[in-house]
């Protein structure tokens, strides 16, 4: 009995490891796969321009003219897409980008279908810098992020072609998934 | 001005117990005084008979009074159907006062104590009910008393008004559509917890849940108006009872089972879910398709032929099953709710703001027009939500979008708009939100008469059904909500409030009202409500077309479009609690004089 409990209990936690490597995976082939320069032009000018504008006599300022490039976009949510799908479970690969001059800020610029992410409190156009985020877009080093009970995130860099990097990938999951959170 | 119902204080009581009559318009406090909000309006000289339409409702409320702590029981007394509701007074979080608004039901004769134990106010004197009476369409014209009866250790008391039931007898269309919206079905989880807990993990599959999504359907129909439940997110995250599951890619793409969108929808689809309802089974009139950007093709194709064989396999699968469910009375809605500031997709479908977004409609409009057969006898209609681009999209996509769901302030501007778009036959509404209680009683009128003045087709409340985490005691006014959940009270499904009762009264006097055109010109009878209600007149509703929508609508700021529509909301600002009540007064001396 005792014995079979233990191994019930090393299966699970090498399942457990599998979540995790599958992501972490994938994160390490979308650092490859990821075109940052095509990523540094799917928000327009005039977006960014309203990105951090404030009015209190206009509270969706900067959301009423968030705005973005289609082909950019489409290209790379389509690649997003397609590192999605080499986990064999239900995840997401997100693509976040820094506020420019703004190091303590960052922003979600593409989300997925099964709008899974660790970090993003729902309808920010951005937010405070994740530390870990941080030091992926300072070091260029992968991490992973178990913060939220359940939830895996794997963190990784996205460069342009002159080797700098301009975004990172969330490769995100949940062990338990509500099939309706965020359906909203 | 003619009242409808009584307001005077009628007592035989001897020692301390009393009942007091009210109008629907006028709701008071546990302290037994009016609420602020409605305090505008002088309360006497009020008849002492309540006139009404067959087929239709009248109603009023009546307090109960005690001197002091103690418990009473309160009869009603009619040959009348009467349906009496306890009020429930909540705690607003913000003003720390008590309003009235969610409608519990009860039996009688019915038991209880003052104060209230459950709604916990200390210093509670009175306790309100509210009455319906359901007059159906086969009741004979005439007079018929009502009589409320209170019995308590301080003394009885009776209170009685005569209900006189005209000939006429309400259309069971209305003149205008009222929706109530809602998003997903989480939430339903959320405010039911019991029902949650035994049903366990299996609770979304039960049919208890979909009980409940049916009770929400049912209590909006039963008051004359429609539910919707959005059920994708903004990503294209679709909720499993919404849509039907798929299978396969590319060229393969299929519907692999219906079983849990047959069982959401299908007592929906063919009116089964309104048996034994007053109004009958009927099919909704309307309801969201699961279509988005990411279902039924997924985004991975979007510009290949992939997208289209699995949009075109799957809506074609769809038609079939509809049509050989005979489900074909229901408008199925091809709508496009993501905004592309919440970063799932790079084209805005709600509330397109820069012009260029049009295309999609376009390329959707043609993959929709290629998967379903030109003479299949499903409703499918395509909608878009509107605001900065209404003018150019009713030129742009005419033809292609049949169903507008407009920004009233935007609307205001463009009567031209809403007259051409009406003249091609397509469905016009405006979108709005629930008043929330701290408005005058009528305020939730508007809305419907708003529609009927500009001559079209209804209204939307975005959110009806979001009472916030704490109603009863920590309320934060019902800006989101119109029912509330019945699991407090023993009841698993919603409640309706206060403001629910009164829109629907408004509802069926406007159906009423429509119906007279037969014998009078449209254009007068708008001209008499709009007097009736606030002294306006039909083109006040309307507002002058400003400079701004000569620029491109990117350039509008919120404060310029605000400042544009300021004109409608200065003349509404001052609506009184009784404004409906004179309109209804109006349509009851036409029932009397056409009959």
């Amino acid at each position: 009995m005792k014995y079979a409990l233990l191994l019930a209990l090393a299966a699970a936690l090498a399942a457990e490891d599998r979540f995790t490597r599958e992501l972490e995976e994938t994160a390490r082939v979308a650092s490859v796969m990821v075109d940052g320069d095509v990523c540094r032009r799917i928000v327009t000018a005039r977006a960014m321009d309203y990105l951090l504008r404030t009015d209190p006599k206009d509270r969706f300022l900067a959301g009423d003219n968030y705005d973005v490039n289609a082909e950019a976009f489409h290209s790379v949510k389509k690649t997003l897409i397609r590192l999605s799908r080499l986990v064999p479970f239900p995840a997401d690969a997100n693509l976040w980008m820094p506020v420019p001059g703004h190091p303590d800020k960052v922003r979600i610029v593409i989300r997925n279908a099964n709008e899974l992410s660790q970090f993003w409190p729902w309808g920010a156009l951005y937010q405070d810098m994740i530390p870990e985020m941080k030091t992926v877009l300072e070091t260029g080093r992968r991490l992973t992020v178990t913060r939220k009970p359940g939830w895996v995130s794997a963190l990784a860099p996205v460069r342009d072609s002159l080797g700098d990097i301009v975004a990172l990938v969330e490769v995100a999951s949940q062990r338990s998934l509500n099939p309706r959170e965020n359906v909203k | 001005m003619q009242i409808r119902f009584l307001l005077f204080y009628v007592s035989l009581c001897v020692q301390g117990a009393e009942l007091r009559l009210w109008p629907e318009y006028l709701r008071a406090g546990p302290d037994g005084d009016v609420v602020a909000a409605d305090r505008v309006t002088a309360a006497d000289s009020a008849p002492k008979t309540v006139r009404v339409a067959r087929a239709g409702y009248a109603s009023l409320q009546v307090a109960v009074g005690l001197r002091s702590p103690g418990e009473y029981t309160f009869r009603v007394h009619s040959p009348l159907q009467a349906d009496v509701f306890r009020e429930w007074y909540h705690r607003l979080e913000k003003d720390q006062v008590w309003y009235p608004d969610a409608l519990v039901p009860v039996k009688l004769p019915h038991t209880a104590r003052l104060p209230d134990p459950d709604n916990r106010i200390g210093n509670q004197r009175v306790q309100a009910y509210w009455v319906d009476i359901w007059v159906p369409a086969g009741t004979q014209p005439g007079e018929y008393p009502l009589t409320f009866a209170l019995e308590s250790a301080e003394g009885n008391a009776e209170a009685a008004v005569k209900v006189r039931v005209l000939p006429s007898v309400i259309p069971d269309q209305d003149a205008v559509v009222i929706d109530h919206n809602s998003y997903g079905s989480s939430w339903i989880g959320d405010i039911y917890p019991g029902e949650h807990a035994r049903n366990g993990t299996d609770f979304y599959r039960s049919d208890a849940f979909f009980r409940l999504i049916h009770a929400y359907h049912r209590i909006f129909y039963e008051h004359r108006g429609v539910f919707h439940q959005l059920g994708y997110g903004h990503a294209g995250k679709v909720g499993p009872e919404f849509a039907p599951a798929l299978a396969g890619t590319g060229r393969n793409k299929h519907i692999a089972s219906w079983d849990l969108y047959d069982r959401h929808y299908g007592p929906l689809f063919d009116g089964s879910a309104f048996r034994g309802s007053r109004r009958g089974e009927r099919p909704i009139p309307f309801a969201y398709l699961p279509i988005n950007p990411e279902w039924p093709a997924s985004y991975l194709w979007w510009g290949e032929p992939g997208y289209e064989a699995e949009f075109g396999n799957v809506v074609s699968e769809m038609e079939r099953h509809f049509r050989e469910k005979g489900w074909t009375h229901t408008r199925l809605e091809l709508f496009f709710n993501h905004k592309k500031r919440y970063m799932g997709f790079p084209w805005d479908g709600d509330e397109v703001r820069f012009l260029k977004d049009d295309r999609y409609f376009k390329e959707y409009g043609g993959m929709f027009g290629n998967a379903v057969p030109k003479d299949s006898p499903v409703r499918f209609v395509f909608r878009a939500d509107t605001s900065w681009t209404m003018e150019q999209q009713s030129k742009e996509l005419a033809g292609i979008v049949n169903m507008w769901i407009c920004s009233d302030g935007i609307l205001s501007w463009y009567p031209g708009v809403a007259r051409e778009m009406k003249r091609r036959g397509d469905i016009v509404w405006f979108y709005s939100g629930p008043p929330p209680v701290t408005q005058a009683a009528a305020k939730v009128t508007e809305f419907p008469l708003q529609a009927w003045l500009w001559g079209i087709d209804g209204y939307v409340h975005w959110l009806t059904v979001s009472a916030g985490a704490d109603p009863w005691f920590r309320f934060d006014g019902g800006g989101t909500a119109l029912v509330y959940s019945g699991e407090r009270f023993g009841i698993e499904g919603p409640i309706p409030s206060i403001r629910l009762k009164v829109q629907r009264n408004a509802v069926q006097d406007l159906a009423l009202l429509d119906s007279f055109q037969t014998r009078r010109p449209v254009a007068e009878l708008r001209a008499e409500a709009a007097r009736r209600f606030n002294g306006s007149k039909p083109e006040d509703w309307w507002n002058p077309r400003p400079a701004i929508a000569d620029r491109p609508p990117i350039e509008w700021t919120n404060e310029e479009m605000d400042a544009a529509s300021a004109g409608t909301r200065k003349m509404l600002r001052g609506t009184r609690p009784d404004a409906w009540e004179n309109v209804h007064a109006f349509v009851m001396q036409l029932a009397e004089e056409l009959q």
